[in-house]
């Protein structure tokens, strides 16, 4: 998959802003951004399901078309199933869509329904099912047509930890079988454990992109948590962020999450300078979130704070 | 061929639907037909009206039309549940263009609605106190009330769902439905004949697409040519032609990819 310079709006709202992107063949690509940032938007895109307002967009060499949605499945971030339906009545409605023989789909369904532990379950409606399940069934239901990309809109949201294993495991072996994976997610963990490729997103641009050992170890900072006796103030804060060596501050109450080139030194500063303020401290390994703060200026998840940066 | 084939699998997923669903298999052929035997009976024997022999056997027209009219309703209706549930995006992300999705959805209207408005006629027609005339001959008469019947139910499903697929909530759906279809019906011809109304309402009457059905139904099965309001040329060649405008609103849309 490839995209340049893709705009695409909400009215007066850019959810896509000039993005590029490039998806090799065969990689687990994460696309990596808080809520808003618009990976739903470039998924939305990819299948057809609104337009561009500038830019490119080829996917598997071709540009986009119903037909190209042959080679291409997807498992949406919301549930996606018809609850008056049986999940073999489920998964042959998808056959016949994508026009697979019957006998041919039966075979493959039974296939995919036993890899997913649905095999049971069959005649069930899918309003019975669990919520780990049902997202099986989906996933079941977008590898039916055997797609060659499959694009996945935080798949395991909502899921409990075992299921989330179980469905990355079913994941990681359609990756196998060949399948591109491409994800979108605001997970940081999930990101870092199963996918070749990142690209952090950020108001619908990148805003750095690669593997995620080589991101982290390019940031060469720490993540330090200060919790302070009290709100810090706004001239305190930016005494510490004109400190040397102090990468972003972001403060939110009582506490300012601050990357610093050498823990150690900024440590030692820290209780000298200002030791009679802070209550604690906690020196946290560097994760993607890191990584996104110091390219985006914020945080993945948070709650509003107020930055600064060198 | 493909097309064909999934536009059969969605029509059947939408039928199935509707045969699991008892109470609205159920409610959609009594509700007619207790509305025929109240209201038919309440007017013909309470109100007695003097320029309508047959007042049940009158009614009974404009109660298929009214059947086709609801069932065409709640069946766009379902273009907000498989939105809910997600179930469109699914048909959206089919190799097949977004014409062919709502094509399947009016095709699943017009074959629900027919099927409700058949079931009305032919459990009427075996009722002894409705007296189909049967002008034209049994056979002919069915033919026209048939051919009545599917024209109707195309038009008020592509009509359906061109409205449907622009109002973004249910609850504004229903609205515009209420505040639309209740006065057609009303001004249809389907429960008081329209020649005795005052000249205003008459010409609302004219100007109502479900006019013309009422009147070719109430040709084919209650009344003598004589009581024809337009006649069955000017009633087909109108519903006819209303007919393709509905189903091509019905199914337009923009295809984006």
């Amino acid at each position: 998959m490839e995209a340049r310079g893709l705009v695409a709006s909400y009215g007066e709202r850019r959810a896509l802003d000039g993005l590029d992107l490039r998806v090799p063949a065969g990689a687990v690509f994460g696309v990596l951004g808080p809520n808003g940032a618009g990976k739903s938007t470039l998924l939305s895109v990819l299948i057809g399901r609104r337009g561009i307002d500038g830019g490119e967009v080829r996917v598997l060499g071709e540009r986009l078309s119903p037909g190209l949605r042959r080679r291409v499945g997807i498992v949406f971030q919301h549930p996606s199933l018809d609850p008056h339906m049986t999940v073999a009545e489920s998964m042959m409605l998808q056959a016949r869509l994508f026009g697979l023989g019957s006998a041919a789909a039966a075979v493959r369904s039974r296939e995919l329904l036993a890899t997913m532990g649905l095999s049971g379950r069959a005649n069930e409606l899918t309003r019975k099912l669990s919520g780990g399940l049902r997202r099986r069934l989906e996933l079941a239901r977008a590898l039916l047509p055997s797609p060659e990309l499959l694009l996945l809109d935080e798949p395991t949201l909502a899921l409990d930890p075992d299921s989330r294993l179980a469905l990355w495991e079913y994941l990681a072996s359609a990756n196998r079988a060949g399948v591109t994976l491409l994800l979108a997610t605001n997970d940081v963990a999930e990101a870092e454990r199963y996918c070749d490729t990142v690209a952090l997103i950020d108001a619908g641009r990148v805003v750095v992109e690669g593997a995620p050992p080589a991101l982290k170890a390019d940031l060469r900072r720490e993540s330090v948590r200060v919790e302070w006796k009290h709100a810090p103030s706004p001239e305190l804060l930016s005494e510490v962020a004109g400190w040397d060596g102090v990468g972003h501050i972001r403060a939110s109450g009582m506490t300012a999450h601050v990357t610093v080139d050498a823990a150690a030194v900024f440590l030692a500063r820290l209780f000298a300078e200002r030791g009679d303020d802070v209550r604690a401290i906690h020196v946290d390994p560097t994760t993607l979130e890191d990584v996104y703060f110091q390219a985006a200026g914020k945080r993945l998840h948070g709650q509003e704070g107020t930055g600064w940066t060198e | 061929m493909d097309g064909v084939t999934a536009v059969s699998a969605l029509v059947m997923r939408d039928l199935r639907g509707v045969a699991r669903s008892r109470s609205q298999l159920y409610s959609s052929i009594l509700f007619p037909l207790m509305l025929l035997a109240i209201l038919g009976n309440g007017v013909s024997e309470g109100l007695d009206p003097e320029n309508v022999d047959d007042y049940v056997t009158f009614l009974t027209p404009g109660i298929i039309v009214m059947t086709a009219l609801f069932s065409s309703t709640f069946s766009s209706a379902t273009y907000y549940s498989d939105r809910d549930t997600g179930m469109l995006d699914v048909m959206y992300a089919s190799p097949h263009p977004s014409r062919l999705v709502l094509l399947s959805k009016v095709t699943s209207s017009v074959i629900i609605g027919m099927l409700q408005a058949l079931a009305v006629l032919a459990v009427a027609a075996v009722i002894p106190a409705i007296d189909f005339q049967w002008q034209y001959g049994v056979a002919p008469s069915l033919a026209v009330a048939l051919a009545t019947i599917v024209l109707l139910n195309v038009m008020l499903a592509g009509m359906g769902q061109a409205l449907a697929s622009r109002i973004g909530s249910m609850t504004g759906f229903h609205l515009v439905m209420n505040l639309v279809l209740f006065p057609l019906l009303f001004f249809s011809g389907a429960f008081f004949p329209l020649e005795d109304l005052p000249l205003w309402l008459r010409i609302l009457g004219t100007a109502n697409p479900l006019s013309y059905a009422v009147d070719a139904l109430q040709l084919a099965l209650w009344a003598d040519g004589s009581a024809a309001q337009f006649g069955l040329a000017v009633d087909f060649v109108v519903l006819g032609a209303l007919t393709a405008a509905a189903a091509w609103l019905g199914t337009m849309r923009r295809e984006i990819a």
